[in-house]
């Protein structure tokens, strides 16, 4: 009896590894896909635009000259006032509107989730803001804000408010707030349609099972659905906040930058140097800066969400 | 007969209007065609060109009368105005080759030279010199769009510079006269805004959009007003009286104007002037064309046109060559002599006449032969008399390869002293070092 | 094939599962949360209305723009008082509207197929098959850059591979695009599907991957479906990429045409909210399509 127990567990063991061997066999298949994606379309060119940044070079002749380390020293000490401080716009621009976004589309996504019928007509309009074209977006809300004779500022003047109209984007601080409404109002269906559908994973006889012992709404949120969807949430508000760091279009369309340099953010001041002054090595250098400050906002949010995910598996 | 592509225009063109136009196109006189040319030796070969989408109605007619008078076919790719540089450079970095034409803003020549994007042709011109009559060019124009080097890198085919338009209902309202001068501008736009803002009309629209064919435009007018130039030598000229003065001038208007210089771009100033809310607005010829289309001015015959004004020392008005196009030849175009045929030809007196009169072409004179042509004056008359009387001196934007760089930082700071964040000397000063250390 | 039910403690539950779920199906749930509480009640409707509203508003101006002629636009009302059809037929006319929209949509929708197709193997290797737990960093950190410069090597890629200006060749940008936002996402669905599941299977002798596509896939499917949507909604508002890389008339998509109408100075709203307009209907047709599968159907403990 005992060598057969033996036995069987040395089978065990054996099928165990021959399992795991088979196991990272599958795995990396499985990986590989995804992996030569990005060794297309990520890694070889960061590796491009690393060793540009440590050059000189235009839009029609890279690698013009070798300059080491001096592009990243004009930026960050050098006498360059228009990066780094776009840097820091880029920062609070996209954590408030992360955050808000955030509670907003989490609270549209309870609100529809305890909604029947309307649910669907409600997450149907909601749609609408994310599939605009984001030029139209821009141009929308300039036109809704526009001083003369936009909409907001007729009805603004009509109803007695103000005297005089508002310029909502070429006065600070509206400029600021404006481009953060217009970005709300884009991406928060985004947060609140992915929200929604973690909302509805949520097993429903934990729902049950905590109502039937009495808990109201708002305790089954916070102890039950929140924790449950932490992960994921937490995911989302990642994405959205380096999206947001990122923002271009409405940028674009709405202020270019300006007034002043009120509303000049990092992704639209990498761009400008790139495809306005065709000064790609300094832009490839204030791409690394970029990555690398955004990196090191990632990652407390990184840590969390390794934490996260350990707590509600 | 027409077989025209109704695909490629978005501007509102009347289809009626451009089958009227190609009539009588066709129907007259000898167009620009080399011998080679009209002997069909290209005929059935096709050109890529790009082509900014202000003249894709030109583009229009331009496809058609090769067509019909050289068989070739040009492909044209619409591109908005400020992405022609980059296509084009991406296009021979890369060694697609794409392309064989481009239509490139005459400041952008000096970096497209530097980064070997167009073809050299001054040989070409000297050789084709009867035809083409280079010295019918108006003088400014010609060397600013085309040389770089002491050699020549293309052809000017539209001239654009900014006049001063007005509203001449407004102006009567008040007893003022078009302005000569800048602080007449300035006491005239104060009045109107100052009586008649809480009916929403206004003296100006400023236009002081942060980029640089924009706000940097509003300041090329002043300084060309006041005499100042960009470079004096190849040195930046920012910190003289003439530069100052013009940056003060652009920041004492600005509160009068409508609400915010910071955020008006054409898509605000445009529809203001048009439906007669502002009073004065400096704008490039073609407006005139369009004030007088019922369908989009509320102003027809409500409006006059002169020169920008003058200010400080200057007593002669100065043209300010803002925007302006050109067509060169893509150094990757493995078609260059038929290439060099079209940009010979499109840029000719006869063609470009034809493009004038053309509505919504989007299309400036750049030779005193069409600036003064009976057929020009009969279809635009005030515009031409302030086109006409302006081109005499210009004030010429840089056309170095640095011009990119040159420009932005100018556009930051005309930003900030439009929004209050510098003072216009402080701001010119920065503007002078960046220009000195780009420079050197 | 029956999936046990699992409560929240792990274990099997009781199978008197019919009465409970009777009880506490999500109309007597939402009963007995907003029965006192009416006050609750009209908070959230109040809450809808005003979300609404403001989602909604934009929109409606775009679309009263579409119906207003040129010198309409800024008159700081929101109904105009001679309405014109002109715009949307204009629209159509003087671009290939249609056809771009057409170019758009196609490679939008492929593009979203190839994101999701590399996305969720790998998604699966990492978190189930316990192997990769670098790529989760590395796919983040190629998404922070601002993807501008890379435009240079990258320009010159599709130009040696001969994709500039072609359909695959956008396809492939875009799918890869998003494959950081794909990835994520799906991490955090499949980690609602519990693991048991497949572990039982395992045991059982099934393979991996037959596992991952008969088990975990069928329960993915919502998530696949938002991921794949917003996929879709990603590629098909990208801009920069589409204006380098796709200028010809052939494949040029909506975002590249509607800045043409951005790029004119006499710029025509009516024309150009046309073109957001029509735009929006094809993919919000498909996200309609999509509605059920994207959020309803999954209940642990029901699917047969």
């Amino acid at each position: 009896m005992n060598s057969s127990k033996a036995a069987l567990q040395v089978d065990l063991a054996k099928s165990r590894g021959g399992l795991d061997q088979s196991r990272l066999v599958v795995a990396w298949l499985m990986l590989l896909p995804l992996l030569l994606g990005l060794l297309i379309f990520a890694i070889y060119p960061s590796i491009y635009v690393l060793g540009l940044s440590f050059t000189k070079s235009t839009l029609g002749q890279p690698f013009k000259a070798y300059l080491g380390l001096r592009n990243y020293h004009w930026l960050a000490f050098g006498g360059d006032d228009i990066f780094v401080p776009s840097l820091l716009r880029a920062a609070i621009f996209s954590i408030c509107v992360s955050l808000v976004e955030l509670g907003l589309g989490l609270w549209l996504a309870v609100l529809l989730a305890s909604m029947q019928r309307l649910s669907r007509l409600v997450r149907s309009i909601l749609l609408l803001p994310l599939m605009t074209p984001p030029v139209l977006v821009g141009t929308a809300w300039k036109l809704l804000l526009a001083p003369g004779g936009g909409l907001v500022n007729g009805k603004l003047l009509s109803l007695g408010i103000v005297d005089a109209p508002i310029s909502f984007l070429g006065t600070q601080p509206w400029a600021l707030l404006s481009l953060m409404v217009a970005d709300a109002w884009q991406w928060t269906p985004f947060v609140a349609i992915l929200a929604y559908a973690a909302l509805r994973q949520v097993p429903d006889d934990v729902v049950e099972a905590a109502l039937l012992d009495g808990a109201n709404a708002t305790a089954i949120f916070w102890k039950i659905q929140l924790p449950m969807t932490a992960p994921l949430l937490l995911a989302i508000f990642m994405l959205r906040l380096i999206m947001a760091f990122k923002t271009f279009d409405l940028l674009y369309i709405l202020t270019f930058g300006g007034p002043g340099a009120s509303t000049d953010m990092a992704g639209f001041a990498v761009w400008r140097t790139a495809l306005r002054n065709f000064d790609v090595g300094t832009a490839a250098a204030e791409t690394v800066l970029f990555a690398a400050f955004v990196s090191l906002a990632l990652l407390p949010l990184l840590w969390l969400h390794r934490r996260v995910e350990r707590i509600a598996s | 007969m027409s077989d025209l592509d109704p695909k490629l225009t978005v501007s509102g063109l009347n289809r009626r209007t451009l089958l009227a136009a190609s009539a009588s196109m066709v129907g007259g006189g000898m167009l620009q065609l080399s011998p080679l040319l009209r002997s069909g030796a290209f005929a059935g070969q096709q050109l890529n060109l790009t082509i900014i989408q202000p003249h894709a109605v030109a583009g229009e007619v331009l496809k058609k009368l090769f067509q019909d008078q050289a068989g070739v076919t040009l492909n044209f790719t619409v591109i908005p105005y400020d992405q022609v540089h980059a296509q084009a450079t991406l296009d021979v970095q890369s060694g697609a080759n794409h392309f064989d034409v481009h239509d490139y803003w005459y400041a952008s020549i000096g970096a497209l030279v530097d980064d070997k994007v167009v073809v050299d042709v001054t040989d070409w011109i000297e050789r084709d010199k009867a035809q083409i009559h280079p010295e019918d060019f108006i003088p400014s124009i010609y060397d600013a769009y085309t040389r770089v080097n002491s050699r020549r890198w293309g052809l000017p085919y539209d001239g654009d510079s900014h006049v001063l338009f007005y509203n001449t209902e407004i102006l009567k309202r008040h007893g003022l006269e078009a302005p000569a001068t800048w602080d007449a501008y300035y006491q005239a736009v104060k009045t109107i805004t100052e009586k008649e803002k809480g009916g929403g009309i206004y003296g100006t629209a400023l236009l002081g959009f942060k980029v640089p064919v924009i706000i940097v435009s509003s300041y090329a007018n002043r300084l060309a007003g006041f005499g100042g130039r960009f470079l004096k030598d190849g040195r930046p000229d920012l910190l003289s009286e003439e530069s100052i003065a013009a940056a003060e001038e652009l920041v004492r208007v600005a509160p009068y104007a409508l609400p915010t210089p910071s955020e008006t771009a054409f898509d605000q100033a445009l529809p203001a002037f048009l439906s007669g809310k502002v009073a004065f607005l400096e704008f490039w010829t073609d407006l005139g064309v369009r004030a007088q289309d019922p369908q989009n001015s509320k102003i027809v015959n409500l409006w006059d046109v002169s020169q920008l004004p003058v200010g400080g020392k200057n007593k002669t008005p100065v043209a300010a060559l803002d925007a302006g196009f050109g067509w060169a030849i893509s150094s990757g175009s493995n078609k260059k002599e038929l290439a060099w045929e079209f940009v010979r030809w499109a840029s000719s007196g006869e063609v470009g006449l034809k493009l004038l009169t053309t509505y919504n072409s989007g299309i400036d004179p750049t030779r005193s032969s069409t600036l003064n042509a009976p057929e020009y004056k009969s279809f635009a008359p005030k515009v031409q008399r302030a086109a006409a009387a302006a081109f005499g001196s210009a004030l010429v934007w840089p056309t170095v390869a640095q011009t990119p760089k040159l420009l932005d930082s100018l556009t930051e700071q005309l930003a900030l002293i439009l929004a209050g964040q510098s003072k216009p000397k402080q701001a010119l000063e920065a503007v002078q070092r960046a220009w000195e250390r780009e420079l050197v | 094939m029956t999936i046990l039910k699992l409560a929240d403690d792990g274990r099997p539950g009781k199978q008197d599962d019919v009465r409970r779920r009777k009880a506490a199906s999500p109309e007597a749930g939402s009963r007995r949360i907003a029965g006192p509480l009416i006050t609750k009640r009209l908070l959230s409707w109040l809450g809808i209305v005003l979300y609404g509203g403001f989602f909604l508003l934009p929109i409606a101006f775009l679309i009263s723009l579409t119906f207003k002629t040129r010198d309409e636009v800024l008159l700081g009302q929101f109904f105009t008082s001679k309405p014109v059809l002109e715009n949307w037929w204009k629209a159509f006319e003087f671009i290939n509207l249609a056809g771009f929209i057409g170019h758009s949509v196609v490679i939008a929708s492929l593009s979203a197929l190839l994101t999701v197709a590399l996305a969720t193997p790998a998604t699966y290797a990492v978190a189930r098959l316990q192997h990769g737990e670098f790529v989760g960093s590395l796919v983040l950190s190629s998404y922070i850059a601002p993807p501008v410069v890379a435009l240079l090597p990258l320009f010159f890629l599709m130009r040696c591979l001969g994709l500039l200006n072609s359909f695959s060749g956008m396809i492939l940008v875009d799918g890869l695009m998003n494959l950081p936002v794909a990835y994520w996402l799906l991490r955090g669905f499949l980690k609602k599907v519990p693991a048991a599941l497949d572990e039982a299977a395992w045991v059982d002798g099934a393979g991996f991957f037959k596992t991952f596509l008969l088990i975990t896939l069928p329960l993915l499917v919502p998530g696949l479906f938002a991921t794949g949507l917003i996929s879709l909604i990603l590629a098909y508002n990208e801009f920069l990429f589409a204006s380098l890389f796709a200028q010809d008339d052939r494949v040029r998509g909506l975002t590249v045409a509607i800045s043409l109408f951005q790029g004119d100075r006499f710029v025509n709203f009516g024309q150009m909210a046309v073109a957001s307009i029509a735009g929006i209907v094809p993919v919000y047709l498909i996200a309609l399509v999509f509605q059920n599968r994207l959020i309803g159907g999954l209940t642990v403990g029901g699917v047969k």
